[in-house]
């Protein structure tokens, strides 16, 4: 009995070895075992969705009632040439659309740095101020911001102080401004940077609300950035005498370069989802509007789309030219 | 002028106190010292800016809500008062009682608090663990897994949306339904479905569910990202100590990972579930039969508050407003109580790229 025992254990110990995979192996199966549902997702749906939509927009779409199934046909390049050429307003909603998204993109990015350098300071009630300054990343999307879209009205009514003391802030179109244009003009007319910047910088602050809506999820990501900073720096930085003017541009930008990278990327992004978005909301509603225009509308949102990807590519092959990457680990 | 420094005079003692006078510089020359240099002046100067700044953005956010709030308790007349601008003449608790009767309210809020809790709770636990998958295993394709990520995230699901309507339409994995249905062209006689290639899926649930278990759903390419920076955080040995005490990698991950990373969870929890509860763009995609009522269908003007006047235009907003208020009532509360965990979260992960 003993014997067969010991045998049986001298012979069990090299089968085992041969069985069982090396560590790495076995974190590698693990890791697959992780992500399967996104390599499934990805290569069963994601993949297949992406190629059908650049399909459809080749093509137009038959039902066949009867057995609750669809044709395409091919038409080569015709939707792209209706939507740029024969839509009477895509070409012009296009431009402008592209103009709004340059406008936007560095108001909201300085802004969200700025106030996430604000909120990451020590002081009386910042947990307060974070928690305000998030409440239109989970308060003012979808439904909410579709129905904020046609409030300007109320708002007017519930500012307007015209039937009281009259400040001549409200002008006659009925459109309430935080500051009056002229003012803002005659100051920057005297620094002498040239009227663009002022334009530039009126419209910002009377799009304020606007732009504070949209910069929640970029502040998040800022500060998680401003946080990983080592205190150390900051600190030797005091000592040695630097202002906290310098210590932003020489310390605080350089370190949260690949932050400003992520975030222009993601800004772009988000703003092509926005409902307040012109080019995205005309296309929507040839989507929905114009029964059999559906492979139009996916043509018109390819074609936004590869030239907001190729402004995507410029600035993030721009940017990372001056991304600074701190060596860790 | 320089004083020898005497001795602290006693002025009164006791068994158990004393007191005693020295020469001190006067106050107002410490006070100088201290209050009246640049440094200080600069230091409330900028305090002073900073909270001007602070409390003034911190307006603008919630002044809207101040309005929206107001104007839910305004009864039709006030809109055309002059008079009337922020607090309401004739309070009224019609325009909630009419839409949450008339609207169908809590039908919509039964039905989207199904879809936003489960889609809320799946993409939570898959974001998890494929971001954890991403951080902590070397594996073959690992890189070119991630660049998948961020490329599900780039294209925007807007220039999908015929695609997506017609893969949950017409839904089919690899086209094994139309194989058995007979719809093939290898294999025509093998008509197991008697006809049927594919599987209708709109106006159900299954559109969601799917896309939330393949982490696909509404911005999980960031849910991902976020994850996955905040399990590189995270030491190794925690791990591999429970590896040594024998817990396989599934056990590891829910009974240690997974409680250590609760914060972070609330916050993408929190993110995915408000942005589901105020879709409109899924629901529109996925929903198109009206009878399945869901908060999008809440936002109406109710039958008897319908009416036309002079301030209906006004009147009409402000309904809308409430509608918007009562859409966002079960958010807000749960804001208040998981914003401490948004903060620290965002806090601990520390993206960096």
């Amino acid at each position: 009995m003993n014997k067969e025992a010991e045998m049986k254990l001298v012979s069990d110990v090299p089968k085992k070895r041969r069985k069982s995979a090396s560590l790495d192996k076995k974190t590698a199966r693990g890791g697959y075992w992780f992500t399967l549902p996104f390599i499934i997702g990805f290569i069963v749906i994601y993949i297949p969705v992406v190629f059908e939509s650049f399909l459809y927009s080749l093509t137009t779409i038959e039902r066949i009632t009867s057995g609750d199934t669809y044709q395409l046909l091919w038409v080569g390049l015709t939707n792209y040439q209706d939507a740029l050429f024969s839509d009477p307003s895509y070409v012009q909603i296009l431009t402008s659309g592209l103009f709004q998204l340059l406008f936007d993109v560095p108001a909201i990015l300085v802004f969200s740095l700025f106030m996430a350098v604000l909120l990451n300071q020590k002081m009386v009630g910042r947990a307060a101020f974070r928690a305000i300054f998030f409440v239109p990343v989970i308060l003012s999307t979808g439904l909410i911001s579709t129905i904020d879209s046609g409030n300007q009205s109320l708002l007017n009514y519930m500012t307007d102080t015209s039937t009281g003391i009259s400040t001549g802030a409200s002008n006659q179109t009925g459109v309430t401004e935080i500051v009056n244009a002229m003012d803002i003009k005659y100051l920057f007319a005297n620094m002498k940077v040239g009227a663009g910047i002022a334009d530039y910088v009126v419209d910002v602050i009377n799009h304020i609300y606007d732009i504070v809506n949209r910069s929640g999820v970029q502040m998040l990501i800022f500060l998680a950035g401003l946080q990983s900073i080592s205190p150390a720096i900051y600190e030797s930085c005091n000592v040695e005498g630097a202002s906290s003017w310098e210590t932003f541009w020489k310390i605080t930008f350089p370190m949260i370069s690949p932050m400003i990278l992520v975030n222009l990327i993601y800004t772009i992004i988000d703003a092509l989802t926005a409902s307040s978005n012109s080019v995205m909301s005309y296309i929507n509603s040839v989507y929905s509007t114009q029964s059999g225009q559906e492979n139009l509308s996916v043509a018109m949102a390819w074609i936004y789309f590869a030239i907001v990807i190729f402004f995507v590519a410029l600035a993030a092959a721009l940017m990372s030219a001056f991304v600074f990457y701190q060596r860790r680990d | 002028m320089n004083k020898e420094q005497s001795a602290p005079k006693i002025k009164r003692e006791t068994k158990n106190s004393i007191k005693v006078e020295f020469d001190r510089t006067p106050f107002w020359q410490r006070f100088k010292a201290k209050y009246l240099t640049t440094y200080f002046l600069t230091k409330v100067l900028w305090a002073i800016f900073r909270y001007v700044l602070l409390i003034g953005i911190s307006y603008i956010i919630l002044f809207p809500f101040f309005t929206k709030i107001t104007s839910s308790f305004m009864g039709p007349d006030d809109f055309v008062d002059a008079t009337v601008k922020l607090i309401p003449k004739n309070f009224t608790l019609d325009t909630y009682k009419y839409i949450f009767l008339e609207n169908k309210y809590m039908e919509a809020f039964k039905n989207t608090l199904i879809i936003s809790l489960s889609a809320a709770l799946i993409q939570t636990f898959v974001c998890a663990m494929i971001g954890y998958g991403l951080a902590k295993f070397k594996f073959k394709g690992n890189k070119l897994l991630f660049i998948c990520v961020i490329f599900s995230m780039i294209i925007p699901h807007q220039t999908l949306q015929l695609s997506l309507f017609m893969k949950f339409r017409y839904f089919d994995i690899l086209g094994i339904i139309q194989t058995l249905g007979g719809g093939s062209r290898l294999l025509p006689t093998l008509n197991i479905l008697n006809g049927t290639t594919s599987i209708n899926l709109t106006n159900t649930f299954w559109p969601l569910a799917i896309m939330s278990m393949t982490g696909l759903a509404f911005k999980n390419g960031l849910y991902i990202f976020m994850m996955r920076q905040f399990y590189r955080g995270v030491p190794n040995e925690l791990e591999e100590s429970a590896y040594i005490d024998g817990s396989g990698l599934f056990r590891t991950f829910i009974s240690i990972i997974l409680p250590l990373s609760i914060p972070m969870m609330i916050t993408i929890f929190l993110f995915s579930f408000s942005w589901q509860w105020t879709d409109q763009f899924y629901t529109s995609l996925f929903f198109t039969k009206n009878s399945y009522i869901l908060m999008k269908n809440v936002i109406a003007i109710p039958e008897s508050l319908n009416m036309t006047y002079a301030g209906s235009s006004l009147y009409n907003a402000a309904i809308r407003n409430t509608c918007g208020l009562m859409i966002l009532f079960p958010l807000i509360i749960m804001y208040l109580f998981c914003q401490r965990y948004l903060i620290q979260g965002i806090e601990r992960s520390g993206i960096t790229g």
